[in-house]
């Protein structure tokens, strides 16, 4: 799926991470901040580079500020700002791309 | 969380109490206010959107390291990308630095009093490898004097093409840089255009948009500083200092060319300010006497109050034919 405009998901409260997506046109370019990015800084760019490739997005511009997101919620919120990226805000297939 | 666009009444009554408390001032062009209340109904933190600025962030001393700031910012985030959007930015106190950079903010710039942030990861680096990019190479050789000129533009009229045309006898090259601020009569990218078009057949003159790395008066935060008078003459030395430190040397630009300002005062004061700071830094402020017509001298506002009256006729007369062209055929 391609991205359309900018979009966001997420806040920056504890055990929480705010995604930012924007269209890009250099392949993934990936950006993060992490409270963690010593301990968990791969881990989390792996869930992140998965649910991307999960959604089927190969051109975006991805920022997250992690504050300590279990996989589960980072995987949510990026799917979470791809959904609103490309105005889908009902019947949203999670896990999967938009169609 | 109490939220308003803007706030009003009672509440906004309480949000300007809550920011005397912590030394700030609430900034008249607020469209957006998000508050955290304690169980008293109390405001104990809150923060502001101006455009693609946010502003009024301020926490109470007594509810420090409880995530509200995280909680105040996100609500303002949000906001801001449901209305389009993305490239954020924020003025605040250097002490702030820690705690905004753990909110995704990145340092652009910073004097003793004031700290500039942006969202965006090496956001002004990009726009200075923007600007390099359509630099001619010559530009950049041993010996070349680059110029630049930040104006508003609003609309580019005959003055401002005198402006450039003076200005290219007294360098080689020289950089346009129009302000991007987007509360003016003819919009952000209307103004770009209009300066592209109007010096097309001029080749040593590059146009940039200054994105939010130029501050004109209007865009620049007064709230955290008590005295308005004081205020505008730091807004004036920031902006300024953020040019001759960060913009000027991967430009190499030695000259910055200016109009006289017969009118508006502050425009005149930030004049008097650049004449002052500039030169420090090895910059050449060049003043140039602004052209005439009729007996007055010509000005945007000139043509705007003449639009405004529907006297057609004699804006069309201050304006460049390229401007004209690009107005009636928006209109």
């Amino acid at each position: 799926m391609e991205i359309v405009q900018p979009a966001m998901a997420g806040t920056l409260e504890s055990s929480d991470c705010q995604v930012t997506v924007e269209p890009g046109n250099n392949g993934i370019e990936f950006n993060l901040e992490s409270v963690v990015i010593n301990q968990f800084g791969n881990q989390i760019k792996k869930v992140v580079m998965e649910t991307l490739k999960n959604m089927e997005v190969s051109q975006v511009k991805i920022s997250i500020v992690d504050k300590g997101a279990l996989d589960c919620t980072i995987k949510a919120r990026v799917e979470g700002a791809l959904f609103r990226s490309v105005g889908q805000f009902d019947h949203l297939p999670w896990g999967g791309a938009v169609r | 969380m109490l939220e308003g666009r803007p706030l009003q009444g009672r509440a906004l009554e309480e949000l300007k109490i809550f920011l005397a408390s912590q030394d700030l001032n609430y900034d008249e062009g607020i469209e957006y206010s998000a508050c955290i209340l304690d169980d008293d109904f109390k405001i104990i933190a809150a923060g502001s959107v101006e455009e693609n600025v946010l502003k009024c962030i301020a926490v109470d001393p007594h509810h420090l390291g409880e995530g509200l700031s995280g909680s105040v910012v996100s609500q303002l985030i949000q906001y801001e990308f449901e209305h389009g959007r993305s490239r954020l930015v924020l003025y605040t106190k250097p002490k702030n630095e820690e705690m905004f950079k753990s909110l995704g903010f990145y340092t652009v710039f910073q004097t003793k009093s004031v700290l500039f942030m942006e969202n965006e990861k090496q956001g002004f680096e990009k726009f200075i490898q923007a600007i390099q990019e359509i630099t001619p190479i010559d530009a950049k050789d041993y010996g070349r004097i680059v110029g630049a000129i930040v104006a508003n533009c609003n609309p580019f009229t005959m003055g401002h093409r005198y402006l450039i045309e003076e200005a290219l006898k007294q360098c080689d090259y020289l950089h346009v840089f129009v302000l991007s601020d987007k509360r003016t009569f003819y919009g952000a990218e209307d103004r770009y255009q209009m300066v592209l078009k109007g010096t097309e057949d001029l080749n040593r003159v590059i146009v940039h948009q200054a994105s939010d790395y130029m501050v004109s008066a209007a865009t620049f935060p007064t709230y955290y500083l008590k005295e308005k008078a004081f205020a505008n003459k730091a807004n004036c030395e920031f902006d300024l200092e953020m040019f001759a430190e960060i913009i000027a040397p991967p430009l190499k630009i030695a000259r910055r060319f200016v109009g006289t300002e017969p009118i508006c005062r502050v425009t005149g004061s930030y004049n008097t300010a650049m004449k002052q700071i500039l030169p420090e830094y090895g910059i050449e402020v060049i003043e140039i006497e602004r052209k005439i017509q009729g007996d007055e001298v010509i000005s945007a506002s000139r043509v705007r109050e003449a639009v405004k009256n529907g006297r057609f006729q004699d804006a069309e007369r201050l304006v460049p034919e390229t401007t004209w062209r690009y107005l009636t055929q928006k209109s």
